[in-house]
């Protein structure tokens, strides 16, 4: 395990590219994903130090999904932009690219970033709780539940 | 890096200062020894490492001086990246940047000033460093401290040697030491 991040360049080095590649497939469009990957860095600083012992990753995705579920309260709405999405999500068998961001983009937020951080972002179902502040059980099913409904709509 | 990664990380960045967050600048500079990690402070150069990340120690000297506000600057590096360079391309003798000592034990600080004294192009010895340092006896504790030097090149400790003449030792390679000299055209044998 790496050290503990002792300055800002560290821990924005270290975790900037998938923090910014989350927050493009969590809001769609790339304006969006630059406000959101500041927001979330800032606060980090703001906020520093992160929490010991390599927790500082969960933390991030934590604040960066806060942060983009206040946002789309606020806005009610987030349109993806598939050009934006063909950057984050590989194009698999026949299932296009504007069919898998429709369906993820019917979720509800908190399922949206569970599906997202499971799916896309490959975290561990642990950092997932940590993420989304709730057990690995609610984890779990948060996925299972975006997964099914993922499925149905694609299918 | 991807470009709109860069220029987000720029806003990020310019953001973070304006909220006064930030205190130093670093950015990986390339040179004939290899790349070197340099920071700025609000007083002037606080480190130049050799290689392209910092030490865990560096990195916890500075934070306890200036706090965590340590990000990548290339705008901030810029004068001393073009001094280095005139430097390595044998135009330039002496530095006319500020160094930032701060975090450093007192005696470090005095070893350190009277190194910066010797001037480009002579030699002198652990037992002279350590005399000037106010301790005659101390010259291994002077190796110690300029071994731990944290502005190397600028602050020259590759410009002292041992009583004999030997290279004795340098942070960057006995190589990086051959090679800083040989810019300068320093007689080994000729010291001060």
């Amino acid at each position: 395990m790496q050290n503990d991040p002792l300055t800002f360049g560290q821990l924005l080095e270290r975790h900037e590219r998938e923090l910014f590649a989350y927050a493009l497939r969590l809001s769609g469009q790339r304006a969006d994903a630059e406000d959101l990957y500041q927001d979330t860095f800032l606060a980090a600083f703001r906020a520093w130090p992160p929490p010991r012992r390599g927790n500082e990753r969960a933390w991030l995705y934590k604040i960066a999904t806060n942060r983009a579920i206040d946002r789309e309260r606020r806005a009610k709405r987030i349109v993806a932009n598939v050009d934006d999405l063909a950057l984050a999500a590989p194009e698999r068998d026949d299932v296009t690219l504007a069919d898998l961001a429709g369906a993820i983009e019917t979720l509800p937020a908190g399922q949206r970033a569970a599906f997202v951080l499971r799916k896309v972002q490959g975290l561990a179902y642990a950092e997932i709780a940590m993420a989304l502040e709730c057990s690995e059980e609610a984890a779990r099913a948060r996925v299972s539940e975006a997964l099914r409904k993922v499925k149905a709509a694609v299918a | 890096m991807d470009v709109a990664m860069g220029e987000a990380r720029e806003r990020l960045l310019g953001r973070a200062k304006r909220e006064g967050l930030t205190t130093i600048g670093y950015d990986v500079l390339a040179s004939p020894l290899g790349p070197l990690w340099v920071a700025i402070g609000p007083k002037g150069v606080t480190t130049i490492h050799y290689g392209d990340e910092p030490s865990q120690s560096e990195l916890r000297r500075l934070v306890r001086v200036y706090g965590p506000g340590v990000v990548p600057d290339h705008r901030r590096s810029s004068a001393l990246a073009r001094e280095l360079d005139e430097y390595f391309r044998g135009r330039r003798h002496t530095f006319d940047i500020d160094v930032d000592l701060s975090g450093l034990t007192p005696f470090q600080t005095r070893v350190l000033s009277a190194t910066a004294k010797i001037p480009f192009g002579a030699v002198s010895t652990y037992g002279t460093v350590a005399r000037r340092a106010g301790n005659a006896k101390a010259s291994r504790a002077a190796g110690g401290a300029l071994n731990h030097n944290p502005i190397p090149i600028v602050v020259p400790c590759h410009r002292v040697v041992g009583a004999n003449g030997a290279l004795v030792g340098y942070a960057g390679g006995l190589d990086a030491k051959r090679k800083l000299l040989a810019i300068e055209g320093a007689d080994v044998a000729r010291r001060r």
